[in-house]
Protein backbone atom coordinates (compact mmCIF):
# COMPACT_ATOMS: atom_id res chain seq x y z
CA UNK A 1 0.00 0.00 0.00
CA UNK A 2 2.85 2.46 1.22
CA UNK A 3 4.85 1.68 -2.30
CA UNK A 4 1.61 2.46 -4.46
CA UNK A 5 0.96 5.93 -2.36
CA UNK A 6 4.96 6.41 -3.20
CA UNK A 7 4.45 5.64 -7.13
CA UNK A 8 1.55 7.82 -7.10
CA UNK A 9 3.20 10.30 -5.46
CA UNK A 10 6.36 10.04 -7.71
CA UNK A 11 4.08 9.85 -10.79
CA UNK A 12 2.50 13.70 -9.89
CA UNK A 13 6.02 14.83 -8.52
CA UNK A 14 7.01 14.28 -11.70
CA UNK A 15 4.45 15.20 -13.76
CA UNK A 16 4.83 18.88 -12.06
CA UNK A 17 8.44 19.47 -12.47
CA UNK A 18 8.57 18.16 -15.99
CA UNK A 19 7.14 21.60 -16.30
CA UNK A 20 10.35 22.88 -15.02
CA UNK A 21 13.20 20.36 -16.26
CA UNK A 22 11.29 19.64 -19.58
CA UNK A 23 12.72 22.79 -21.11
CA UNK A 24 16.10 22.37 -19.94
CA UNK A 25 15.78 18.92 -21.38
CA UNK A 26 15.05 20.12 -24.73
CA UNK A 27 16.92 23.50 -24.69
CA UNK A 28 20.24 20.50 -23.99
CA UNK A 29 19.20 18.37 -26.67
CA UNK A 30 18.65 20.76 -29.39
CA UNK A 31 20.77 23.63 -28.49
CA UNK A 32 23.51 22.63 -26.38
CA UNK A 33 24.35 19.15 -28.21
CA UNK A 34 22.15 20.12 -31.47
CA UNK A 35 20.77 16.78 -31.84
CA UNK A 36 18.08 15.93 -34.15
CA UNK A 37 16.19 13.29 -35.49
CA UNK A 38 15.69 11.55 -39.33
CA UNK A 39 11.73 12.32 -40.16
CA UNK A 40 10.65 13.61 -36.57
CA UNK A 41 7.47 14.89 -37.45
CA UNK A 42 6.78 11.45 -38.96
CA UNK A 43 8.17 9.55 -36.09
CA UNK A 44 6.09 11.75 -33.35
CA UNK A 45 2.94 11.19 -35.65
CA UNK A 46 3.18 7.21 -35.90
CA UNK A 47 3.88 7.38 -31.96
CA UNK A 48 1.02 9.20 -31.18
CA UNK A 49 -1.05 7.09 -33.61
CA UNK A 50 0.34 4.09 -32.01
CA UNK A 51 -0.76 5.39 -28.74
CA UNK A 52 -3.97 6.17 -29.54
CA UNK A 53 -4.62 3.04 -30.97
CA UNK A 54 -3.44 1.55 -27.96
CA UNK A 55 -4.38 2.43 -24.69
CA UNK A 56 -3.26 1.60 -21.42
CA UNK A 57 -0.41 -0.17 -20.59
CA UNK A 58 2.78 -0.78 -22.44
CA UNK A 59 6.36 -1.94 -22.59
CA UNK A 60 8.36 0.38 -24.68
CA UNK A 61 11.16 -2.09 -25.92
CA UNK A 62 14.03 -0.67 -27.61
CA UNK A 63 17.68 -1.49 -28.02
CA UNK A 64 20.63 0.33 -25.76
CA UNK A 65 23.46 1.92 -27.13
CA UNK A 66 24.52 5.10 -25.44
CA UNK A 67 23.64 6.30 -21.76
CA UNK A 68 21.31 8.59 -22.14
CA UNK A 69 19.28 6.38 -24.34
CA UNK A 70 16.04 7.02 -22.43
CA UNK A 71 16.07 10.49 -22.69
CA UNK A 72 16.91 10.92 -25.92
CA UNK A 73 13.92 8.49 -27.14
CA UNK A 74 11.67 10.67 -24.52
CA UNK A 75 12.82 14.21 -26.68
CA UNK A 76 12.26 12.41 -29.89
CA UNK A 77 8.67 10.11 -29.34
CA UNK A 78 7.29 12.89 -27.81
CA UNK A 79 6.95 16.84 -27.94
CA UNK A 80 7.16 18.92 -24.36
CA UNK A 81 3.72 19.78 -24.93
CA UNK A 82 2.69 15.91 -25.54
CA UNK A 83 4.30 15.25 -22.18
CA UNK A 84 2.78 18.00 -20.36
CA UNK A 85 -1.37 17.36 -21.73
CA UNK A 86 -1.02 13.80 -20.31
CA UNK A 87 0.39 12.86 -16.92
CA UNK A 88 1.16 8.73 -18.40
CA UNK A 89 2.78 10.20 -20.99
CA UNK A 90 6.23 9.91 -19.31
CA UNK A 91 7.40 6.54 -18.84
CA UNK A 92 8.36 4.49 -16.38
CA UNK A 93 12.16 3.24 -16.32
CA UNK A 94 13.80 0.14 -14.85
CA UNK A 95 17.53 1.59 -14.29
CA UNK A 96 19.91 -0.68 -11.71
CA UNK A 97 19.51 0.68 -8.24
CA UNK A 98 23.75 0.34 -8.34
CA UNK A 99 24.26 2.86 -11.14
CA UNK A 100 22.63 5.67 -9.68
CA UNK A 101 22.59 5.33 -6.10
CA UNK A 102 26.10 6.95 -5.59
CA UNK A 103 25.11 10.41 -5.77
CA UNK A 104 21.88 12.68 -4.78
CA UNK A 105 21.81 14.31 -8.02
CA UNK A 106 21.30 10.77 -9.68
CA UNK A 107 19.06 9.60 -6.86
CA UNK A 108 16.91 13.13 -7.80
CA UNK A 109 16.98 12.80 -11.39
CA UNK A 110 15.89 9.26 -11.23
CA UNK A 111 12.96 10.17 -8.74
CA UNK A 112 11.88 13.03 -11.45
CA UNK A 113 12.46 10.49 -14.09
CA UNK A 114 9.94 8.06 -13.08
CA UNK A 115 12.50 5.39 -12.34
CA UNK A 116 11.65 2.20 -10.36
CA UNK A 117 15.15 1.17 -9.13
CA UNK A 118 15.91 -2.60 -10.16
CA UNK A 119 18.67 -4.68 -8.17
CA UNK A 120 20.51 -7.68 -10.15
CA UNK A 121 20.91 -10.79 -7.73
CA UNK A 122 18.30 -8.88 -5.28
CA UNK A 123 16.41 -11.09 -2.38
CA UNK A 124 13.33 -12.47 -3.49
CA UNK A 125 11.70 -10.81 -1.77
CA UNK A 126 13.13 -7.29 -2.78
CA UNK A 127 12.64 -8.51 -6.38
CA UNK A 128 9.04 -9.29 -5.96
CA UNK A 129 8.59 -5.31 -4.03
CA UNK A 130 10.38 -3.79 -7.55
CA UNK A 131 8.17 -6.77 -10.23
CA UNK A 132 4.67 -5.64 -7.80
CA UNK A 133 5.75 -2.10 -8.49
CA UNK A 134 6.13 -2.24 -12.12
CA UNK A 135 2.83 -4.11 -12.14
CA UNK A 136 1.14 -1.63 -10.47
CA UNK A 137 2.51 0.82 -13.12
CA UNK A 138 1.36 -0.76 -16.29
CA UNK A 139 -1.95 -1.82 -14.74
CA UNK A 140 -2.76 1.49 -14.28
CA UNK A 141 -2.16 2.44 -17.89
CA UNK A 142 1.04 3.83 -17.67
CA UNK A 143 4.54 3.06 -20.04
CA UNK A 144 7.33 1.22 -18.85
CA UNK A 145 10.89 1.70 -20.78
CA UNK A 146 13.13 -1.34 -20.76
CA UNK A 147 15.76 -2.54 -22.53
CA UNK A 148 15.59 -5.83 -23.61
CA UNK A 149 19.03 -6.80 -23.98
CA UNK A 150 19.16 -6.23 -20.31
CA UNK A 151 22.62 -3.91 -21.17
CA UNK A 152 24.56 -2.07 -23.55
CA UNK A 153 25.84 -3.33 -26.87
CA UNK A 154 29.62 -3.20 -27.07
CA UNK A 155 29.58 -4.87 -30.48
CA UNK A 156 26.85 -1.94 -31.62
CA UNK A 157 24.35 -4.10 -32.97
CA UNK A 158 21.58 -5.86 -31.19
CA UNK A 159 22.64 -8.17 -29.22
CA UNK A 160 20.02 -11.44 -29.83
CA UNK A 161 22.86 -14.20 -28.33
CA UNK A 162 23.07 -12.44 -25.07
CA UNK A 163 20.29 -10.88 -23.13
CA UNK A 164 18.12 -10.35 -20.59
CA UNK A 165 14.61 -12.52 -19.40
CA UNK A 166 13.14 -9.18 -18.03
CA UNK A 167 11.41 -8.41 -20.59
CA UNK A 168 9.73 -11.58 -20.73
CA UNK A 169 9.03 -11.94 -17.43
CA UNK A 170 6.98 -8.31 -17.67
CA UNK A 171 5.23 -9.28 -20.10
CA UNK A 172 4.26 -12.53 -18.26
CA UNK A 173 2.82 -10.55 -15.76
CA UNK A 174 0.95 -7.75 -17.48
CA UNK A 175 -0.07 -9.93 -20.84
CA UNK A 176 -2.01 -7.31 -22.33
CA UNK A 177 0.62 -4.89 -22.48
CA UNK A 178 1.40 -3.40 -25.55
CA UNK A 179 5.01 -3.84 -26.44
CA UNK A 180 6.36 -1.31 -28.53
CA UNK A 181 9.44 -2.15 -30.41
CA UNK A 182 11.97 0.84 -30.09
CA UNK A 183 14.57 0.80 -32.71
CA UNK A 184 17.22 4.24 -32.38
CA UNK A 185 20.79 4.55 -33.66
CA UNK A 186 22.69 7.29 -34.41
CA UNK A 187 22.98 8.04 -38.26
CA UNK A 188 26.29 10.13 -37.63
CA UNK A 189 28.09 8.22 -35.41
CA UNK A 190 26.05 5.11 -34.14
CA UNK A 191 27.13 2.12 -32.10
CA UNK A 192 28.38 1.27 -28.91
CA UNK A 193 28.91 5.24 -26.83
CA UNK A 194 28.54 6.23 -23.11
CA UNK A 195 27.26 9.72 -25.21
CA UNK A 196 26.40 10.19 -28.38
CA UNK A 197 28.57 12.72 -30.55
CA UNK A 198 27.30 16.43 -31.17
CA UNK A 199 25.11 17.15 -33.78
CA UNK A 200 24.05 13.53 -33.70
CA UNK A 201 21.11 12.95 -36.28
CA UNK A 202 19.12 10.18 -34.51
CA UNK A 203 17.18 7.17 -36.31
CA UNK A 204 13.75 6.18 -35.05
CA UNK A 205 11.60 3.05 -36.16
CA UNK A 206 8.51 2.05 -34.71
CA UNK A 207 7.06 -1.65 -34.63
CA UNK A 208 3.98 -2.66 -32.33
CA UNK A 209 3.95 -6.81 -32.13
CA UNK A 210 1.80 -8.63 -29.76
CA UNK A 211 4.41 -11.86 -28.96
CA UNK A 212 2.80 -15.04 -27.66
CA UNK A 213 3.94 -18.02 -26.73
CA UNK A 214 2.29 -21.84 -26.20
CA UNK A 215 4.98 -22.66 -23.60
CA UNK A 216 4.48 -22.28 -19.61
CA UNK A 217 6.39 -20.20 -16.96
CA UNK A 218 10.20 -19.83 -17.13
CA UNK A 219 10.29 -20.89 -21.41
CA UNK A 220 7.29 -18.92 -21.98
CA UNK A 221 9.35 -15.84 -19.94
CA UNK A 222 12.32 -17.00 -22.18
CA UNK A 223 10.27 -17.44 -25.37
CA UNK A 224 8.84 -13.78 -24.99
CA UNK A 225 11.66 -12.27 -24.58
CA UNK A 226 13.46 -13.54 -27.80
CA UNK A 227 10.09 -12.81 -29.78
CA UNK A 228 10.93 -9.05 -28.63
CA UNK A 229 14.56 -9.18 -29.19
CA UNK A 230 14.13 -11.09 -32.66
CA UNK A 231 11.85 -8.18 -33.64
CA UNK A 232 14.31 -5.50 -32.26
CA UNK A 233 17.08 -7.44 -34.87
CA UNK A 234 14.85 -7.35 -37.51
CA UNK A 235 14.23 -3.36 -37.52
CA UNK A 236 17.97 -3.17 -37.23
CA UNK A 237 18.92 -5.25 -40.43
CA UNK A 238 16.11 -3.33 -42.04
CA UNK A 239 17.96 0.04 -40.96
CA UNK A 240 21.55 -1.60 -42.28
CA UNK A 241 19.55 -2.44 -45.49
CA UNK A 242 18.37 1.24 -46.14
CA UNK A 243 19.79 3.88 -48.05
CA UNK A 244 19.95 5.52 -44.81
CA UNK A 245 22.51 3.40 -43.29
CA UNK A 246 25.02 4.37 -45.89
CA UNK A 247 24.89 8.04 -45.00
CA UNK B 1 19.57 -40.65 -8.13
CA UNK B 2 21.76 -40.27 -5.18
CA UNK B 3 22.25 -36.47 -3.69
CA UNK B 4 26.27 -37.14 -4.43
CA UNK B 5 25.03 -37.81 -7.93
CA UNK B 6 22.27 -34.96 -8.57
CA UNK B 7 25.36 -32.80 -7.34
CA UNK B 8 27.32 -34.49 -10.01
CA UNK B 9 25.18 -33.09 -13.03
CA UNK B 10 23.71 -29.87 -11.28
CA UNK B 11 28.11 -28.50 -11.56
CA UNK B 12 28.26 -30.40 -14.73
CA UNK B 13 24.85 -28.25 -16.10
CA UNK B 14 26.12 -25.07 -14.15
CA UNK B 15 29.76 -25.08 -15.71
CA UNK B 16 29.44 -23.83 -19.23
CA UNK B 17 27.11 -20.65 -17.86
CA UNK B 18 30.12 -19.76 -15.12
CA UNK B 19 32.29 -16.85 -15.82
CA UNK B 20 34.84 -16.91 -13.07
CA UNK B 21 37.18 -19.59 -13.78
CA UNK B 22 38.65 -19.10 -10.10
CA UNK B 23 35.45 -19.94 -8.22
CA UNK B 24 34.04 -22.80 -10.50
CA UNK B 25 37.08 -24.48 -9.49
CA UNK B 26 36.77 -24.30 -6.08
CA UNK B 27 32.91 -24.56 -6.39
CA UNK B 28 30.81 -26.62 -3.34
CA UNK B 29 27.30 -26.13 -2.14
CA UNK B 30 27.87 -23.27 -0.51
CA UNK B 31 28.32 -21.24 -3.82
CA UNK B 32 26.37 -18.65 -5.04
CA UNK B 33 25.44 -19.03 -8.60
CA UNK B 34 24.89 -15.09 -8.99
CA UNK B 35 27.41 -13.81 -7.56
CA UNK B 36 30.27 -16.12 -7.03
CA UNK B 37 30.35 -17.72 -10.70
CA UNK B 38 28.83 -14.82 -12.33
CA UNK B 39 25.77 -16.16 -14.05
CA UNK B 40 23.84 -13.54 -14.78
CA UNK B 41 20.17 -13.83 -13.99
CA UNK B 42 18.91 -14.46 -17.64
CA UNK B 43 21.40 -17.30 -17.93
CA UNK B 44 20.41 -18.51 -14.54
CA UNK B 45 16.72 -19.15 -16.47
CA UNK B 46 18.99 -21.32 -18.71
CA UNK B 47 20.22 -22.92 -16.05
CA UNK B 48 17.00 -23.70 -14.70
CA UNK B 49 15.70 -24.74 -17.69
CA UNK B 50 18.58 -27.06 -18.50
CA UNK B 51 17.72 -28.77 -15.47
CA UNK B 52 14.32 -29.55 -16.72
CA UNK B 53 15.44 -31.25 -19.13
CA UNK B 54 18.53 -32.82 -17.38
CA UNK B 55 16.29 -34.18 -14.44
CA UNK B 56 12.85 -34.34 -16.09
CA UNK B 57 11.39 -32.21 -13.39
CA UNK B 58 9.40 -29.04 -13.73
CA UNK B 59 10.85 -26.14 -11.80
CA UNK B 60 8.06 -23.40 -11.08
CA UNK B 61 9.31 -19.21 -11.08
CA UNK B 62 8.83 -19.36 -7.37
CA UNK B 63 11.23 -22.24 -6.70
CA UNK B 64 13.75 -20.42 -9.65
CA UNK B 65 13.31 -17.50 -7.53
CA UNK B 66 14.53 -19.76 -4.31
CA UNK B 67 17.70 -21.14 -5.79
CA UNK B 68 20.81 -18.63 -4.89
CA UNK B 69 23.20 -21.58 -4.22
CA UNK B 70 24.41 -25.18 -5.39
CA UNK B 71 23.29 -26.64 -2.99
CA UNK B 72 19.36 -24.80 -2.83
CA UNK B 73 19.80 -26.16 -6.63
CA UNK B 74 20.55 -29.53 -5.41
CA UNK B 75 18.05 -29.56 -2.53
CA UNK B 76 15.58 -28.73 -4.68
CA UNK B 77 16.08 -31.16 -7.63
CA UNK B 78 16.42 -33.89 -5.07
CA UNK B 79 13.04 -33.11 -3.40
CA UNK B 80 11.35 -33.07 -6.98
CA UNK B 81 13.18 -36.45 -8.60
CA UNK B 82 12.47 -38.64 -4.70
Amino acid sequence: MWDKAALETQRIVSYFLLIVFAPVIYALFYWRYQFSAHELSEVRRRYREIRQQHPGAMLLCTNHLTLIDSIVQGAILNSMGGYLMHVSALPWNLPEFKNFNHSFIWRLTCYLGRCIPVTRGASREESQRAQDKMRYVLERGDIISIFPEGKRSRSGRVDDNDYSYASGALLRMVPDATVLCVYLRGMKFGGFADWPNRSERFFVDLEVIKPKSALKGLRETRDLATQIVSQLKTMEDRFFASPLAAR
Amino acid sequence: MSEAEVYEKVVGVITPFAKNADALAAISRDTNILDDLEVNSARLVDIMLEFEDAFDIEVEDEAADNIATVGDAVQLIVQKTS
